[in-house]
Protein backbone atom coordinates (compact mmCIF):
# COMPACT_ATOMS: atom_id res chain seq x y z
CA UNK A 1 0.00 0.00 0.00
CA UNK A 2 2.87 2.28 1.21
CA UNK A 3 4.84 1.80 -2.04
CA UNK A 4 2.60 2.15 -4.88
CA UNK A 5 0.92 5.51 -3.56
CA UNK A 6 4.27 6.67 -2.79
CA UNK A 7 5.26 5.97 -6.15
CA UNK A 8 2.70 7.65 -7.40
CA UNK A 9 3.41 10.50 -5.61
CA UNK A 10 6.76 10.76 -6.40
CA UNK A 11 6.13 10.61 -9.72
CA UNK A 12 3.54 13.46 -9.22
CA UNK A 13 5.88 15.40 -7.33
CA UNK A 14 8.74 15.01 -10.57
CA UNK A 15 5.84 16.63 -12.53
CA UNK A 16 5.36 19.26 -10.26
CA UNK A 17 1.52 18.14 -8.79
CA UNK A 18 1.37 17.34 -5.74
CA UNK A 19 -1.36 14.72 -4.57
CA UNK A 20 -2.12 13.32 -1.33
CA UNK A 21 -0.03 10.05 -0.88
CA UNK A 22 -2.64 8.53 1.44
CA UNK A 23 -6.64 8.88 1.94
CA UNK A 24 -8.47 9.63 5.30
CA UNK A 25 -10.51 5.63 4.77
CA UNK A 26 -6.78 4.52 4.64
CA UNK A 27 -5.87 6.25 8.14
CA UNK A 28 -9.45 5.00 9.36
CA UNK A 29 -8.83 1.62 8.03
CA UNK A 30 -4.97 1.42 10.14
CA UNK A 31 -6.75 3.19 13.06
CA UNK A 32 -8.59 -0.09 13.01
CA UNK A 33 -6.34 -2.85 12.71
CA UNK A 34 -4.48 -0.80 15.62
CA UNK A 35 -7.50 -0.97 17.94
CA UNK A 36 -7.01 2.61 18.06
CA UNK A 37 -10.02 5.15 17.89
CA UNK A 38 -9.86 8.45 16.98
CA UNK A 39 -12.56 11.32 16.66
CA UNK A 40 -13.50 13.12 12.94
CA UNK A 41 -10.91 16.03 13.66
CA UNK A 42 -7.90 13.69 14.85
CA UNK A 43 -8.17 11.71 11.47
CA UNK A 44 -8.08 14.91 9.23
CA UNK A 45 -5.05 15.69 11.30
CA UNK A 46 -3.22 12.32 11.07
CA UNK A 47 -4.02 12.17 7.46
CA UNK A 48 -2.07 15.53 7.06
CA UNK A 49 0.48 14.42 9.10
CA UNK A 50 0.90 10.60 7.61
CA UNK A 51 1.19 12.34 4.26
CA UNK A 52 3.75 14.73 4.71
CA UNK A 53 6.04 12.36 6.43
CA UNK A 54 5.33 9.83 3.33
CA UNK A 55 6.08 12.43 1.21
CA UNK A 56 9.55 12.95 2.90
CA UNK A 57 10.34 9.15 2.93
CA UNK A 58 9.54 9.51 -0.92
CA UNK A 59 12.24 11.79 -1.50
CA UNK A 60 14.68 8.59 -1.51
CA UNK A 61 12.65 7.31 -4.10
CA UNK A 62 13.48 10.06 -6.24
CA UNK A 63 17.48 9.63 -5.18
CA UNK A 64 17.41 6.32 -6.45
CA UNK A 65 17.49 5.30 -10.12
CA UNK A 66 14.56 2.86 -10.08
CA UNK A 67 13.20 3.75 -6.86
CA UNK A 68 12.78 1.52 -3.67
CA UNK A 69 12.42 -1.69 -5.53
CA UNK A 70 15.84 -1.50 -7.05
CA UNK A 71 17.32 -1.59 -3.46
CA UNK A 72 15.66 -5.00 -3.31
CA UNK A 73 17.25 -6.39 -6.09
CA UNK A 74 20.89 -5.95 -6.14
CA UNK A 75 22.42 -8.78 -6.00
CA UNK A 76 25.07 -7.74 -4.24
CA UNK A 77 22.78 -7.18 -1.32
CA UNK A 78 21.99 -10.85 -1.31
CA UNK A 79 23.27 -13.90 0.36
CA UNK A 80 24.21 -17.06 -0.60
CA UNK A 81 22.95 -20.65 0.68
CA UNK A 82 26.75 -20.73 1.81
CA UNK A 83 26.35 -17.71 4.31
CA UNK A 84 23.41 -19.03 6.27
CA UNK A 85 23.28 -19.86 10.04
CA UNK A 86 24.31 -23.42 10.45
CA UNK A 87 22.11 -25.55 12.33
CA UNK A 88 23.62 -25.84 15.74
CA UNK A 89 21.90 -25.34 19.19
CA UNK A 90 23.12 -22.35 21.09
CA UNK A 91 22.05 -22.33 24.83
CA UNK A 92 18.97 -20.32 25.57
CA UNK A 93 18.45 -17.39 28.06
CA UNK A 94 17.57 -18.42 31.62
CA UNK A 95 13.69 -17.92 32.21
CA UNK A 96 14.33 -15.32 34.95
CA UNK A 97 15.92 -13.21 31.85
CA UNK A 98 13.21 -13.76 29.70
CA UNK A 99 10.67 -12.32 32.35
CA UNK A 100 13.12 -10.19 33.45
CA UNK A 101 10.84 -7.31 32.12
CA UNK A 102 7.43 -8.88 32.51
CA UNK A 103 5.02 -9.62 34.86
CA UNK A 104 5.29 -13.77 34.67
CA UNK A 105 3.43 -16.53 36.42
CA UNK A 106 5.03 -20.14 36.56
CA UNK A 107 7.66 -19.23 33.69
CA UNK A 108 4.59 -18.07 31.54
CA UNK A 109 4.23 -14.36 30.25
CA UNK A 110 0.86 -13.58 31.93
CA UNK A 111 -1.03 -11.19 29.69
CA UNK A 112 -4.67 -10.07 29.65
CA UNK A 113 -6.73 -11.85 28.66
CA UNK A 114 -6.79 -11.85 24.67
CA UNK A 115 -9.09 -14.16 22.20
CA UNK A 116 -9.18 -14.10 18.65
CA UNK B 1 -29.47 -30.05 -6.56
CA UNK B 2 -26.06 -31.75 -7.12
CA UNK B 3 -22.95 -29.52 -6.59
CA UNK B 4 -19.74 -29.98 -7.39
CA UNK B 5 -17.01 -30.00 -4.34
CA UNK B 6 -13.89 -27.42 -4.90
CA UNK B 7 -11.20 -27.84 -2.04
CA UNK B 8 -8.16 -26.74 -1.40
CA UNK B 9 -5.38 -27.47 1.69
CA UNK B 10 -2.78 -25.38 3.19
CA UNK B 11 -1.23 -27.55 5.23
CA UNK B 12 1.50 -26.35 7.96
CA UNK B 13 4.59 -29.15 8.43
CA UNK B 14 6.91 -28.40 11.37
CA UNK B 15 10.51 -28.98 10.08
CA UNK B 16 13.03 -31.38 12.13
CA UNK B 17 15.97 -28.89 12.41
CA UNK B 18 17.54 -28.86 15.64
CA UNK B 19 17.44 -24.81 16.02
CA UNK B 20 14.68 -22.82 15.23
CA UNK B 21 14.67 -20.38 12.24
CA UNK B 22 16.04 -17.35 13.10
CA UNK B 23 17.97 -18.46 16.23
CA UNK B 24 19.78 -20.81 18.01
CA UNK B 25 17.40 -21.95 20.59
CA UNK B 26 16.69 -25.49 20.39
CA UNK B 27 12.89 -26.69 18.40
CA UNK B 28 12.95 -29.68 20.80
CA UNK B 29 9.24 -30.54 22.16
CA UNK B 30 7.59 -29.27 25.32
CA UNK B 31 10.16 -28.42 28.12
CA UNK B 32 9.76 -25.89 31.09
CA UNK B 33 7.79 -22.63 29.82
CA UNK B 34 9.86 -20.03 28.26
CA UNK B 35 13.31 -21.85 28.73
CA UNK B 36 13.62 -22.40 24.52
CA UNK B 37 13.56 -18.37 24.02
CA UNK B 38 16.47 -15.74 23.38
CA UNK B 39 16.06 -11.72 22.64
CA UNK B 40 15.26 -12.81 18.64
CA UNK B 41 12.42 -15.09 19.24
CA UNK B 42 10.90 -13.01 22.02
CA UNK B 43 10.87 -10.16 19.74
CA UNK B 44 13.39 -8.08 21.61
CA UNK B 45 13.92 -4.73 19.86
CA UNK B 46 17.61 -4.60 18.80
CA UNK B 47 17.70 -8.66 17.74
CA UNK B 48 18.51 -9.71 14.45
CA UNK B 49 17.04 -12.93 13.19
CA UNK B 50 19.41 -14.58 11.18
CA UNK B 51 18.05 -17.42 8.79
CA UNK B 52 18.88 -21.11 9.56
CA UNK B 53 20.35 -23.18 6.37
CA UNK B 54 18.91 -26.50 7.64
CA UNK B 55 15.25 -24.85 6.83
CA UNK B 56 16.36 -23.28 3.19
CA UNK B 57 17.39 -26.94 2.38
CA UNK B 58 14.77 -28.80 3.76
CA UNK B 59 12.16 -26.59 1.72
CA UNK B 60 14.36 -27.31 -1.05
CA UNK B 61 13.93 -31.26 -0.34
CA UNK B 62 10.44 -31.08 0.23
CA UNK B 63 9.65 -28.81 -3.02
CA UNK B 64 11.64 -30.77 -5.25
CA UNK B 65 9.69 -34.15 -3.75
CA UNK B 66 6.71 -32.77 -5.00
CA UNK B 67 7.83 -31.68 -8.22
CA UNK B 68 8.32 -27.97 -7.84
CA UNK B 69 10.25 -25.23 -9.53
CA UNK B 70 12.61 -24.00 -6.75
CA UNK B 71 13.35 -20.11 -6.75
CA UNK B 72 16.99 -19.79 -6.73
CA UNK B 73 16.07 -16.18 -5.48
CA UNK B 74 14.55 -15.70 -2.56
CA UNK B 75 13.26 -13.38 0.43
CA UNK B 76 11.50 -12.95 3.80
CA UNK B 77 8.30 -11.01 4.56
CA UNK B 78 6.48 -9.47 7.67
CA UNK B 79 3.24 -10.61 7.91
CA UNK B 80 1.51 -8.36 10.18
CA UNK B 81 -1.32 -8.86 13.08
CA UNK B 82 -1.55 -8.33 16.41
CA UNK B 83 -2.22 -11.24 18.81
CA UNK B 84 0.64 -12.03 21.86
CA UNK B 85 0.89 -15.94 20.07
CA UNK B 86 3.89 -13.95 18.19
CA UNK B 87 5.55 -11.08 20.15
CA UNK B 88 6.92 -8.99 17.33
CA UNK B 89 3.24 -8.37 15.84
CA UNK B 90 4.40 -9.72 12.94
CA UNK B 91 5.31 -13.11 11.50
CA UNK B 92 8.35 -13.22 9.38
CA UNK B 93 7.03 -15.52 6.38
CA UNK B 94 7.40 -15.00 2.70
CA UNK B 95 5.05 -13.81 0.30
CA UNK B 96 5.67 -13.11 -3.49
CA UNK B 97 9.61 -14.88 -3.50
CA UNK B 98 8.34 -18.23 -1.91
CA UNK B 99 11.41 -20.99 -2.63
CA UNK B 100 9.30 -23.65 -4.18
CA UNK B 101 6.16 -23.18 -6.55
CA UNK B 102 4.14 -24.96 -9.01
CA UNK B 103 4.72 -28.69 -8.21
CA UNK B 104 1.86 -31.63 -7.77
CA UNK B 105 0.78 -34.59 -6.18
CA UNK B 106 -0.39 -37.74 -7.92
CA UNK B 107 -3.03 -39.41 -6.83
CA UNK B 108 -3.80 -43.10 -7.49
CA UNK B 109 -6.32 -42.14 -10.26
CA UNK B 110 -3.53 -40.10 -12.36
CA UNK B 111 -5.07 -37.00 -10.93
CA UNK B 112 -2.76 -34.77 -10.40
CA UNK B 113 -3.53 -31.99 -7.26
CA UNK B 114 -1.30 -28.72 -7.94
CA UNK B 115 0.87 -27.72 -5.37
CA UNK B 116 0.75 -23.62 -5.74
CA UNK B 117 3.64 -23.22 -3.41
CA UNK B 118 5.78 -24.04 -0.75
CA UNK B 119 7.31 -21.20 1.32
CA UNK B 120 9.29 -20.90 4.92
CA UNK B 121 7.68 -18.76 8.45
CA UNK B 122 7.78 -19.19 11.35
CA UNK B 123 5.35 -21.08 14.04
CA UNK B 124 3.49 -18.76 16.80
CA UNK B 125 3.72 -19.27 20.68
CA UNK B 126 1.43 -20.88 22.63
CA UNK B 127 -1.31 -19.58 24.47
CA UNK B 128 -3.04 -20.77 27.49
CA UNK B 129 -6.61 -18.46 28.49
CA UNK B 130 -7.90 -19.42 31.79
CA UNK B 131 -9.94 -17.13 34.86
CA UNK B 132 -9.75 -13.67 32.52
CA UNK B 133 -6.11 -13.86 31.80
CA UNK B 134 -3.67 -15.19 28.88
CA UNK B 135 -0.45 -17.38 30.05
CA UNK B 136 2.59 -17.20 27.08
CA UNK B 137 4.57 -19.73 26.62
CA UNK B 138 7.62 -18.79 23.49
CA UNK B 139 8.88 -22.29 23.20
CA UNK B 140 7.65 -22.84 20.30
CA UNK B 141 8.00 -19.30 18.83
CA UNK B 142 10.41 -19.85 16.06
CA UNK B 143 10.33 -23.22 15.27
CA UNK B 144 10.16 -23.46 11.77
CA UNK B 145 7.46 -24.41 9.43
CA UNK B 146 6.84 -25.16 5.60
CA UNK B 147 3.37 -24.15 4.46
CA UNK B 148 2.41 -26.30 1.42
CA UNK B 149 -0.66 -24.87 -0.51
CA UNK B 150 -2.69 -26.71 -2.94
CA UNK B 151 -4.73 -25.34 -6.02
CA UNK B 152 -8.38 -25.88 -5.53
CA UNK B 153 -7.97 -29.03 -7.66
CA UNK B 154 -9.50 -31.43 -4.91
CA UNK B 155 -13.17 -32.19 -5.48
CA UNK B 156 -13.90 -34.89 -3.46
CA UNK B 157 -13.65 -36.01 0.54
CA UNK B 158 -11.25 -38.81 -0.91
CA UNK B 159 -9.31 -37.14 -2.69
CA UNK B 160 -8.69 -34.68 0.21
CA UNK B 161 -7.60 -37.67 2.27
CA UNK B 162 -5.32 -38.92 -0.22
CA UNK B 163 -3.58 -35.85 -0.84
CA UNK B 164 -3.15 -35.44 3.15
CA UNK B 165 -1.77 -38.95 3.31
CA UNK B 166 0.30 -38.88 0.41
CA UNK B 167 1.92 -35.43 1.21
CA UNK B 168 2.54 -37.42 5.09
CA UNK B 169 4.17 -39.97 3.39
CA UNK B 170 6.51 -38.08 1.28
CA UNK B 171 7.60 -35.91 3.96
CA UNK B 172 8.35 -38.47 6.07
CA UNK B 173 10.39 -40.16 3.23
CA UNK B 174 12.36 -37.42 2.86
CA UNK B 175 13.15 -36.74 6.30
CA UNK B 176 12.14 -33.37 7.06
CA UNK B 177 9.63 -33.76 9.72
CA UNK B 178 7.94 -36.43 11.34
CA UNK B 179 4.42 -35.59 10.49
CA UNK B 180 2.49 -36.38 13.80
CA UNK B 181 -0.65 -34.60 13.07
CA UNK B 182 -1.92 -35.27 16.74
CA UNK B 183 1.46 -33.65 18.12
CA UNK B 184 0.37 -30.69 15.15
CA UNK B 185 4.35 -31.10 13.51
CA UNK B 186 1.47 -31.64 10.92
CA UNK B 187 -2.05 -29.26 10.53
CA UNK B 188 -4.43 -28.68 8.09
CA UNK B 189 -6.54 -25.96 6.77
CA UNK B 190 -9.18 -26.88 4.30
CA UNK B 191 -10.64 -24.67 1.36
CA UNK B 192 -14.04 -25.18 0.46
CA UNK B 193 -16.62 -23.68 -2.07
CA UNK B 194 -19.14 -25.22 -3.86
CA UNK B 195 -20.21 -24.66 -7.78
CA UNK B 196 -22.97 -26.13 -10.24
CA UNK B 197 -21.47 -28.51 -12.80
CA UNK B 198 -19.69 -27.22 -15.23
CA UNK B 199 -19.54 -23.67 -14.02
CA UNK B 200 -16.56 -22.03 -14.11
CA UNK B 201 -17.20 -19.56 -11.62
CA UNK B 202 -16.01 -20.62 -7.90
CA UNK B 203 -18.43 -19.71 -5.40
CA UNK B 204 -18.07 -18.45 -2.00
CA UNK B 205 -15.27 -20.25 0.21
CA UNK B 206 -14.73 -21.07 3.74
CA UNK B 207 -11.65 -22.21 5.69
CA UNK B 208 -11.74 -24.79 8.14
CA UNK B 209 -8.83 -24.79 10.59
CA UNK B 210 -6.38 -26.91 11.98
CA UNK B 211 -7.47 -29.98 11.27
CA UNK B 212 -5.74 -32.97 13.18
CA UNK B 213 -6.10 -36.02 11.54
CA UNK B 214 -6.50 -37.64 8.38
CA UNK B 215 -9.68 -39.56 8.77
CA UNK B 216 -10.90 -35.96 10.13
CA UNK B 217 -10.29 -33.99 6.75
CA UNK B 218 -12.53 -36.50 4.75
CA UNK B 219 -14.92 -35.83 7.51
CA UNK B 220 -14.68 -32.16 7.28
CA UNK B 221 -15.11 -31.91 3.91
CA UNK B 222 -17.91 -34.40 3.54
CA UNK B 223 -19.73 -32.13 6.66
CA UNK B 224 -19.02 -28.40 5.10
CA UNK B 225 -20.05 -29.56 2.00
CA UNK B 226 -23.38 -30.72 2.90
CA UNK B 227 -23.35 -27.66 5.21
CA UNK B 228 -23.05 -25.66 1.93
CA UNK B 229 -25.03 -27.59 -0.28
CA UNK B 230 -27.95 -26.79 2.63
CA UNK B 231 -27.82 -23.40 2.32
CA UNK B 232 -27.43 -23.11 -1.39
CA UNK B 233 -30.29 -25.24 -1.87
CA UNK B 234 -32.60 -22.82 0.63
CA UNK B 235 -31.97 -20.01 -2.09
CA UNK B 236 -29.23 -18.75 0.72
CA UNK B 237 -25.50 -17.66 0.54
CA UNK B 238 -22.50 -18.84 1.81
CA UNK B 239 -20.64 -16.58 4.31
CA UNK B 240 -16.98 -16.32 4.09
CA UNK B 241 -15.70 -17.96 7.03
CA UNK B 242 -13.58 -19.20 8.82
CA UNK B 243 -14.44 -22.66 10.37
CA UNK B 244 -14.06 -25.23 13.15
CA UNK B 245 -14.72 -29.25 12.60
CA UNK B 246 -15.58 -30.51 15.85
CA UNK B 247 -15.16 -34.05 15.43
CA UNK B 248 -17.45 -35.15 18.31
CA UNK B 249 -20.36 -33.94 16.66
CA UNK B 250 -18.83 -34.21 13.25
CA UNK B 251 -20.09 -30.33 12.16
CA UNK B 252 -18.30 -27.48 11.01
CA UNK B 253 -19.12 -24.30 12.91
CA UNK B 254 -17.75 -20.92 12.40
CA UNK B 255 -14.71 -19.61 14.16
CA UNK B 256 -14.72 -15.91 12.88
CA UNK B 257 -15.95 -13.73 10.25
CA UNK B 258 -12.85 -13.20 7.66
CA UNK B 259 -12.65 -9.61 8.69
CA UNK B 260 -10.56 -6.78 7.84
CA UNK B 261 -7.86 -7.87 10.41
CA UNK B 262 -6.88 -10.35 7.49
CA UNK B 263 -5.42 -7.54 5.78
CA UNK B 264 -1.51 -8.44 6.76
CA UNK B 265 0.10 -5.81 5.19
CA UNK B 266 2.80 -7.62 4.03
CA UNK B 267 6.34 -6.33 3.64
CA UNK B 268 9.87 -7.18 2.65
CA UNK B 269 11.63 -7.72 6.29
CA UNK B 270 14.50 -5.35 6.37
CA UNK B 271 15.96 -7.61 8.86
CA UNK B 272 17.11 -10.54 6.62
CA UNK B 273 18.78 -9.83 3.38
CA UNK B 274 17.43 -11.72 0.62
CA UNK B 275 19.24 -14.86 -0.32
CA UNK B 276 20.02 -17.27 -3.62
CA UNK B 277 20.63 -20.62 -4.06
CA UNK B 278 22.33 -21.21 -6.62
CA UNK B 279 21.25 -24.03 -9.33
CA UNK B 280 24.54 -26.39 -8.36
CA UNK B 281 23.70 -26.72 -4.60
CA UNK B 282 19.65 -27.38 -5.66
CA UNK B 283 21.38 -30.33 -7.94
CA UNK B 284 22.83 -31.34 -5.10
CA UNK B 285 20.13 -31.10 -2.77
CA UNK B 286 18.25 -33.31 -5.81
CA UNK B 287 20.70 -36.11 -5.69
CA UNK B 288 20.42 -36.12 -1.54
CA UNK B 289 17.10 -37.32 -1.97
CA UNK B 290 16.34 -40.82 -0.86
CA UNK B 291 13.47 -43.51 -3.53
CA UNK B 292 10.32 -41.84 -2.96
CA UNK B 293 7.64 -43.33 -1.70
CA UNK B 294 5.85 -44.22 -4.68
CA UNK B 295 8.50 -45.51 -7.00
CA UNK B 296 9.43 -47.61 -4.33
CA UNK B 297 5.83 -48.92 -4.25
CA UNK B 298 6.32 -49.59 -8.18
CA UNK B 299 9.85 -51.44 -7.34
CA UNK B 300 8.37 -53.52 -5.16
CA UNK B 301 5.35 -54.77 -7.20
CA UNK B 302 7.33 -54.76 -10.82
CA UNK B 303 10.74 -55.54 -9.24
CA UNK B 304 10.62 -57.78 -6.56
CA UNK B 305 7.59 -59.15 -7.61
CA UNK B 306 5.62 -58.57 -4.24
CA UNK B 307 1.72 -58.85 -4.15
CA UNK B 308 0.27 -55.25 -4.50
CA UNK B 309 -0.88 -55.77 -0.93
CA UNK B 310 2.14 -56.74 0.99
CA UNK B 311 4.26 -54.27 -0.85
CA UNK B 312 1.80 -51.34 0.55
CA UNK B 313 1.92 -52.64 3.71
CA UNK B 314 5.72 -52.43 3.49
CA UNK B 315 6.40 -49.22 1.76
CA UNK B 316 4.15 -47.10 3.80
CA UNK B 317 6.26 -47.18 6.39
CA UNK B 318 10.05 -45.53 6.17
CA UNK B 319 12.07 -47.88 9.00
CA UNK B 320 9.47 -50.92 7.49
CA UNK B 321 10.72 -50.48 3.77
CA UNK B 322 14.83 -49.89 5.54
CA UNK B 323 14.39 -53.04 7.23
CA UNK B 324 12.50 -54.91 4.74
CA UNK B 325 15.71 -53.54 2.08
CA UNK B 326 18.66 -54.10 4.53
CA UNK B 327 17.22 -58.10 4.98
CA UNK B 328 17.47 -58.40 1.73
CA UNK B 329 20.97 -56.77 0.64
CA UNK B 330 21.60 -59.72 3.84
CA UNK B 331 20.66 -62.57 1.19
CA UNK B 332 17.43 -63.09 2.06
CA UNK B 333 14.42 -64.24 -0.22
CA UNK B 334 12.06 -61.23 -1.11
CA UNK B 335 8.89 -63.90 -0.45
CA UNK B 336 10.29 -65.01 2.69
CA UNK B 337 11.27 -61.83 4.72
CA UNK B 338 8.11 -59.80 3.07
CA UNK B 339 5.36 -62.43 4.66
CA UNK B 340 7.35 -62.59 7.78
CA UNK B 341 7.58 -58.79 8.00
CA UNK B 342 3.74 -58.28 7.29
CA UNK B 343 2.52 -61.54 9.29
CA UNK B 344 4.96 -61.66 12.65
CA UNK B 345 6.61 -58.70 13.20
CA UNK B 346 3.65 -57.05 12.36
CA UNK B 347 1.37 -58.99 14.65
CA UNK B 348 3.02 -57.36 17.75
CA UNK B 349 2.52 -54.26 16.53
CA UNK B 350 -1.18 -52.78 16.98
CA UNK B 351 -0.69 -49.29 16.30
CA UNK B 352 0.11 -47.27 13.13
CA UNK B 353 2.40 -45.48 15.35
CA UNK B 354 4.39 -48.24 16.52
CA UNK B 355 4.83 -49.53 12.73
CA UNK B 356 6.04 -45.81 12.00
CA UNK B 357 8.59 -46.28 14.76
CA UNK B 358 9.22 -50.43 13.86
CA UNK B 359 11.65 -50.31 17.34
CA UNK B 360 12.19 -53.76 16.97
CA UNK B 361 15.02 -55.97 19.03
CA UNK B 362 16.47 -57.73 16.13
CA UNK B 363 18.80 -56.21 13.60
CA UNK B 364 18.44 -56.78 9.47
CA UNK B 365 20.98 -59.21 9.90
CA UNK B 366 19.96 -61.36 12.59
CA UNK B 367 16.30 -61.46 10.44
CA UNK B 368 18.36 -62.29 7.52
CA UNK B 369 19.78 -65.66 9.04
CA UNK B 370 16.31 -67.15 9.87
CA UNK B 371 15.21 -66.11 7.01
CA UNK B 372 17.49 -67.96 5.18
CA UNK B 373 16.76 -70.96 6.83
CA UNK B 374 13.55 -70.84 5.47
CA UNK B 375 15.11 -70.14 2.25
CA UNK B 376 16.76 -73.26 2.14
CA UNK B 377 14.03 -75.20 3.59
CA UNK B 378 16.10 -76.49 6.57
CA UNK B 379 13.41 -74.90 8.37
CA UNK B 380 9.42 -74.72 7.60
CA UNK B 381 7.84 -71.32 7.82
CA UNK B 382 5.60 -72.38 11.06
CA UNK B 383 8.91 -73.02 12.57
CA UNK B 384 10.48 -69.95 11.12
CA UNK B 385 6.94 -67.60 12.33
CA UNK B 386 7.09 -69.24 16.20
CA UNK B 387 10.93 -68.84 16.50
CA UNK B 388 11.38 -65.35 15.11
CA UNK B 389 8.23 -64.54 17.80
CA UNK B 390 10.99 -65.91 20.24
CA UNK B 391 13.71 -63.44 18.23
CA UNK B 392 11.33 -60.56 18.41
CA UNK B 393 10.44 -60.79 21.92
CA UNK B 394 14.21 -61.66 23.97
CA UNK B 395 16.22 -59.62 21.39
CA UNK B 396 17.94 -63.01 20.79
CA UNK B 397 19.75 -64.38 17.47
CA UNK B 398 18.11 -67.51 15.69
CA UNK B 399 21.26 -69.90 17.15
CA UNK B 400 19.38 -69.34 21.00
CA UNK B 401 16.01 -71.14 19.22
CA UNK B 402 17.40 -73.41 16.66
CA UNK B 403 20.20 -75.95 17.26
CA UNK B 404 22.80 -76.94 14.07
CA UNK B 405 21.34 -80.79 15.07
CA UNK B 406 17.83 -79.39 14.88
CA UNK B 407 18.19 -78.59 11.29
CA UNK B 408 19.28 -81.94 9.61
CA UNK B 409 16.05 -82.39 7.31
CA UNK B 410 14.04 -85.37 7.85
CA UNK B 411 14.79 -87.65 4.32
CA UNK B 412 11.96 -88.26 1.91
CA UNK B 413 11.18 -92.08 3.18
CA UNK B 414 11.60 -91.36 7.36
CA UNK B 415 8.88 -88.76 6.26
CA UNK B 416 6.79 -91.74 4.09
CA UNK B 417 6.90 -93.94 7.47
CA UNK B 418 5.62 -91.14 9.34
CA UNK B 419 2.68 -90.71 7.45
CA UNK B 420 2.09 -94.22 7.74
CA UNK B 421 2.30 -94.06 10.83
CA UNK B 422 -0.09 -90.85 11.27
CA UNK B 423 -2.65 -93.19 9.66
CA UNK B 424 -2.67 -95.79 11.25
CA UNK B 425 -2.62 -93.67 14.58
CA UNK B 426 -5.42 -92.48 13.53
CA UNK B 427 -8.21 -94.40 11.40
CA UNK B 428 -10.81 -92.92 12.15
CA UNK B 429 -9.67 -89.46 10.44
CA UNK B 430 -8.13 -91.13 7.51
CA UNK B 431 -11.66 -92.27 6.81
CA UNK B 432 -12.90 -89.35 6.98
CA UNK B 433 -10.95 -88.15 4.63
CA UNK B 434 -11.28 -91.22 2.73
CA UNK B 435 -15.62 -89.88 2.87
CA UNK B 436 -14.55 -86.22 1.75
CA UNK B 437 -14.54 -84.88 5.71
CA UNK B 438 -11.02 -82.92 4.07
CA UNK B 439 -10.62 -80.79 7.13
CA UNK B 440 -9.86 -84.64 8.82
CA UNK B 441 -5.81 -84.42 7.50
CA UNK B 442 -5.37 -81.90 10.02
CA UNK B 443 -5.43 -84.75 12.93
CA UNK B 444 -2.33 -86.62 10.81
CA UNK B 445 -0.85 -82.91 10.48
CA UNK B 446 -0.54 -82.98 13.93
CA UNK B 447 0.71 -86.09 14.61
CA UNK B 448 3.56 -85.38 12.39
CA UNK B 449 4.31 -82.02 14.00
CA UNK B 450 4.18 -83.56 17.33
CA UNK B 451 6.84 -86.20 16.09
CA UNK B 452 8.83 -84.06 14.27
CA UNK B 453 9.19 -80.98 16.66
CA UNK B 454 7.22 -79.17 13.75
CA UNK B 455 10.70 -79.74 11.66
CA UNK B 456 8.42 -81.61 8.68
CA UNK B 457 7.67 -80.37 5.45
CA UNK B 458 4.21 -79.79 5.58
CA UNK B 459 3.35 -79.82 1.56
CA UNK B 460 5.53 -82.92 1.19
CA UNK B 461 3.61 -84.92 4.29
CA UNK B 462 0.14 -83.54 2.50
CA UNK B 463 1.06 -85.43 -0.73
CA UNK B 464 2.26 -88.17 0.88
CA UNK B 465 -0.57 -88.59 3.17
CA UNK B 466 -3.26 -88.31 0.49
CA UNK B 467 -1.72 -90.94 -1.99
CA UNK B 468 -1.35 -93.20 1.25
CA UNK B 469 -4.94 -92.69 2.55
CA UNK B 470 -6.21 -93.08 -1.59
CA UNK B 471 -4.28 -96.25 -1.75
Amino acid sequence: MFVSSGDLTAAAVRKGVRIMAISKTEIEKLAKLAKLSFTDEELERFTAEFDEIIAFADTVNQSIEGGTEQIRSVDARMVSFDDLRPDEVVPSLPNDKILSNVEGYNGFFKVERSKK
Amino acid sequence: MNYEIVCGIETHIELATKTKIFCGCTTEFGGEPNTHCCPVCTGQPGSLPILNQKVVEYAIKAGLALNCKINTKSHMDRKNYVYPDLPKAYQISQYDEPLCEKGYIELDSGKRIGITRIHIEEDAGKLIHESGLTYIDYNRSGVPLIEIVSEPDISSAEEAKEYAEKLQLIMRYIGISDCKMQEGSMRCDVNLSLRKPGDPRFGVRTEIKNINSLSFIQKAVMAEAERQADILDAGGTVVQQTMRYDEGTNSVTPMRDKENSDDYRYFPDPDILRFCVDDKKVEEIRESLPELPFDKLKRYMNVLGLSEATAKQIFRYRMVAEFFEDTLAEGASVKNTANLIVVTIFSNMDTEEEKELFAIRISAAQFAALVKLADEKKINIGVAQSTLQKMLESGKPVEEFIKPEDLVGISDEALESLCKEAIDANPEAAANVRNGKDKAINVMFGYIMKKTGGKADIRKAEVLLRKLIRQ
